[in-house]
């Protein structure tokens, strides 16, 4: 059971290479991002206990259910649409950046538009089933492709190019001091925690979190790798010449028996996949929340029937996205990432509190 | 009594109706002789009534088998189930002598086992309950009996474990039992069409069996059963998708051995499913995705081929789908004919006259085998349709439409729900006192 809340942070901190994290944080190698990498760590392990201890007082029920005992229901509403729209905004940046990647590297001559119309179509299906059935994908689509995502970190790890003077002359800036940007982008390896808001509507009453201390390892497994192979790979200099930067790394290695060579291209798919299982995950959780804001909404996990508001609420998600490739380039892009980042470290460290506040309060007056 | 059911039937010679008469008493008796087992009313009403030993009115009272009906509107439907219609003094009885013409025991056919039980469910659907009930002496066995079509008022069996079903399931299975309305019903496939409700399905959600030690292990994993009169294939619900990929001999054999045929299984829908669509991307879009000597190789084979990959693939589908269907519906002794005649032009010919290439010849068996490793038909069938829409996206996106396709079709079968339950989830480990995910109150 723990594994299903494990399977979100995963999922999540998997996906920070399509948010540009690793970007982001070697941009700064100099000016804080080591020592902002540690700060994310505490930050980040502490957001996750607290979320889930707080949430673990409400079983069977989402964020909005806990919020709507407690709060007045315009404030519920109100907060319930800004959230929506943040998680519209995660999954938007990560299946543009992803329609842009395979673009670049896989199919160069098609039109990206229509591959990002195609990657939303596809995404949008998935986000309009039931809850439950949404967390079955997530999990299989993790058991197929993290293995291979662990393979590759593995075999980055073990390369003889790794150059472990670059790491350690990097590692050395660990006495600037963090900055911003650089904490906001390391604790969103460990943000998966916040999906709980919705999937916490499937753990049923004799649920307990278990295996805690296992989130702050894999995370910082995840993001010292994320972080120092590219270093490793292309030096301290030449890292930064690099937007998609793990693309190039996984380029830097080469599978000698296997028929593919090229470990690219394996790169390639298995993010593609995770991609839309991030983008249907996001999309379904801001459904959700939208959906709990109607005025006779019930939260149903597992609704034999899909709902026509699901279909209009994602038809609305996919078409912001379409416009919103169009009207950005990647650089806007990149721009904004960097933005929503240290705006989603804050809001998410409110709502953590916010609930948590509100949990231990009932648990005194009870 | 007979002239009523004179005008209750049709003009009919074979409906019997006479009268008798001894020292005690006279009655009269109806009945449809095609139906009937006659031995068995010479002996139970004939000659005891002619010889007079007992008193006949007598052995109508004691006898549990000769039940009092007072309602003439259930005179036609006994009459049309092999049953005797007997009136003596003003009250009518009826004694069922019903002949059921069917195989005795066959023999496991579709589904076969090499160890395991060879018998399989019987088209009487008495000998059929008499070996679930002998593999499964449970006193929690109950057996409910429906009937269904309103022309062919087909008997229909639901067999589950009192204590291990699970109440909503078979609730639902119950109403869609009794709201069915059909005029025919005679396979259990009809059944299954029905059950689901759904016009359009692709993926089977019930699972047809003719094994009994398949049977009786989903009863004890708390399933339902459908028995149909006339018909030597029981339907399982609800069934999941590793159900369909589940052997019997999965559990009789060594553990290594069964879990690498599983792998093997589940390796082989994979490769079935994408391998056309693969090599179309891989031709036409990311030659490089493989290493060069093989991606050489690959060109090198299509250097004879004029025109582009999907065309290939269309031609040598189309190809081995009609040699399939052939070899399926053929007579047996002329079938092996066409695979033969078949796999010659799609052996060598096809390859050297320039319409193929050799590594699409490859692909194509690969495709035809590795479909039939699915140990259950109806899931083999599904399958082999799912390669034809992963073909189009991969015209026109390549390994990323592949990818996607893969996607959708994950999405669709974790989004299948079988009377209820996920039909395709990764189980792990589960305890029970937790309860499982989306074990919810929901009001």
């Amino acid at each position: 059971m723990n594994r299903y809340f494990f399977y979100n942070f995963i999922l999540v901190s998997f996906i920070n290479l399509m948010l540009y994290v690793p970007h982001i944080l070697i941009q700064l190698r100099y000016s804080g991002a080591v020592s902002s990498m540690l700060v994310g760590i505490v930050i980040g392990s502490i957001l996750v206990y607290m979320y889930s201890s707080a949430l673990a007082r409400y079983p069977e029920k989402g964020l909005p259910e806990i919020l709507k005992l407690h709060c007045p229901k315009w404030l519920v509403s109100i907060s319930m649409v800004f959230f929506a729209a943040m998680w519209w905004f995660a999954t938007t940046i990560v299946v543009v950046a992803g329609a842009i990647l395979i673009n670049r590297f896989f199919n160069p001559d098609a039109n990206v538009t229509l591959l990002l119309a195609m990657l939303v179509l596809a995404c949008g299906y998935a986000a309009t089933r039931s809850t439950l059935s949404v967390m079955f994908i997530v999990e299989i689509g993790l058991i197929v492709n993290a293995p291979i995502i662990m393979f590759v970190m593995f075999k980055a790890v073990r390369s003889p190019q790794l150059n472990w003077d670059a790491i350690r002359v990097v590692a050395n800036y660990v006495t600037k001091m963090p900055t911003l940007t650089s904490v906001a982008a390391a604790t969103f390896i460990f943000t998966g925690y916040i999906n709980l808001s919705i999937f916490n509507r499937l753990f049923p009453p004799n649920f307990r979190f278990k295996f805690r201390w296992i989130y702050p390892l894999f995370g910082i497994m995840i993001l010292f790798i994320t972080f120092f192979v590219p270093i490793g790979f292309h030096g301290t200099e030449g890292v930064n010449q690099y937007i998609y930067i793990w693309s190039l790394t996984a380029d830097s290695m080469l599978m000698q028996y296997g028929f593919i060579e090229r470990i690219l291209f394996l790169f390639l798919i298995v993010y593609l996949n995770l991609t839309l299982v991030y983008t249907m995950s996001g999309w379904h959780q801001a459904m959700e929340l939208i959906k709990s804001c109607f005025r006779n909404s019930k939260p149903e996990i597992d609704s034999p029937k899909t709902l026509i508001s699901n279909y209009v609420i994602v038809g609305i998600f996919a078409s912001l996205t379409i416009l919103y490739h169009m009207l950005t380039n990647e650089k806007i892009n990149m721009y904004i990432t960097s933005f929503w980042l240290v705006f989603r470290m804050f809001i998410e460290i409110l709502t953590v509190i916010w609930v948590f506040v509100l949990s231990r309060r009932r648990s005194t007056a009870a | 009594m007979n002239e009523r059911i004179r005008l209750l039937f049709a003009e009919a010679v074979d409906i019997k109706l006479s009268t008798l008469q001894n020292s005690e008493m006279t009655i009269e008796i109806a009945f449809i002789a095609p139906l009937c087992e006659v031995n068995k009313i010479n002996d139970f009403i004939i000659v005891p009534f002619s010889k007079a030993e007992n008193s006949f009115q007598n052995q109508l009272d004691t006898n549990p088998d000769y039940k009092i009906i007072e309602d003439v509107a259930k005179w036609q439907e006994l009459l049309l189930r092999g049953n005797v219609l007997i009136e003596a003094d003003e009250i009518i009885y009826s004694f069922n002598v019903s002949r059921i013409i069917s195989i005795e025991n066959p023999q496991t056919q579709v589904e076969s086992a090499i160890q395991g039980p060879q018998l399989a469910l019987s088209e009487d659907v008495f000998i059929s309950l008499n070996l679930i009930r002998s593999m499964y002496p449970s006193p929690d066995l109950s057996v409910e009996e429906h009937s269904i079509g309103s022309l062919s008022k087909t008997p229909v069996f639901a067999l589950f474990d009192q204590r291990r079903v699970d109440p909503t399931v078979l609730d639902n299975v119950r109403t869609k039992l009794t709201t069915i309305n059909v005029e025919m019903l005679h396979a259990a496939g009809e059944l299954e069409k029905l059950l689901i409700g759904r016009r359009k399905h692709l993926f089977p959600t019930v699972l047809i069996t003719e094994r009994p030690d398949r049977i009786t292990k989903a009863l004890s994993r708390g399933k339902i059963i459908i028995l149909l009169k006339g018909n030597m294939f029981a339907i399982i619900l609800p069934a999941i998708f590793f159900d369909f990929m589940h052997a019997v001999e999965d559990d009789y054999d060594a553990y290594w051995m069964t879990r690498f045929l599983i792998f093997l299984r589940y390796a082989s829908i994979i490769l079935t499913i994408t391998l056309p669509a693969l090599y179309i991307s891989v031709v036409s879009y990311n030659p490089e995705l493989f290493r060069v000597q093989l991606a050489f190789s690959i060109a090198g084979s299509r250097s004879a081929v004029p025109y582009p990959s999907f065309v290939e693939v269309f031609i040598m589908l189309f190809m081995i789908e009609t040699l399939i269907e052939a070899s399926i519906r053929l007579p047996r002794y002329i079938g092996s004919t066409a695979t033969t005649v078949g796999g010659l032009i799609l052996g060598q010919a096809a390859q050297q006259a320039g319409l193929v290439s050799s590594i699409m010849i490859i692909v194509t068996s690969v495709v035809a085998i590795s479909n039939f490793v699915i140990p259950v038909n109806t899931l083999s069938f599904a399958v082999r349709f799912l390669k034809y829409p992963l073909i189009g996206v991969a015209i026109f996106f390549g390994i990323t439409g592949v990818a996607v396709g893969m996607f959708i079709y994950i999405t669709y079968l974790c989004n299948l729900r079988s009377f209820g339950k996920p039909y395709m989830r990764i189980f792990g480990k589960l305890r029970p006192l937790e309860g499982d995910i989306g074990q919810v109150n929901t009001e």
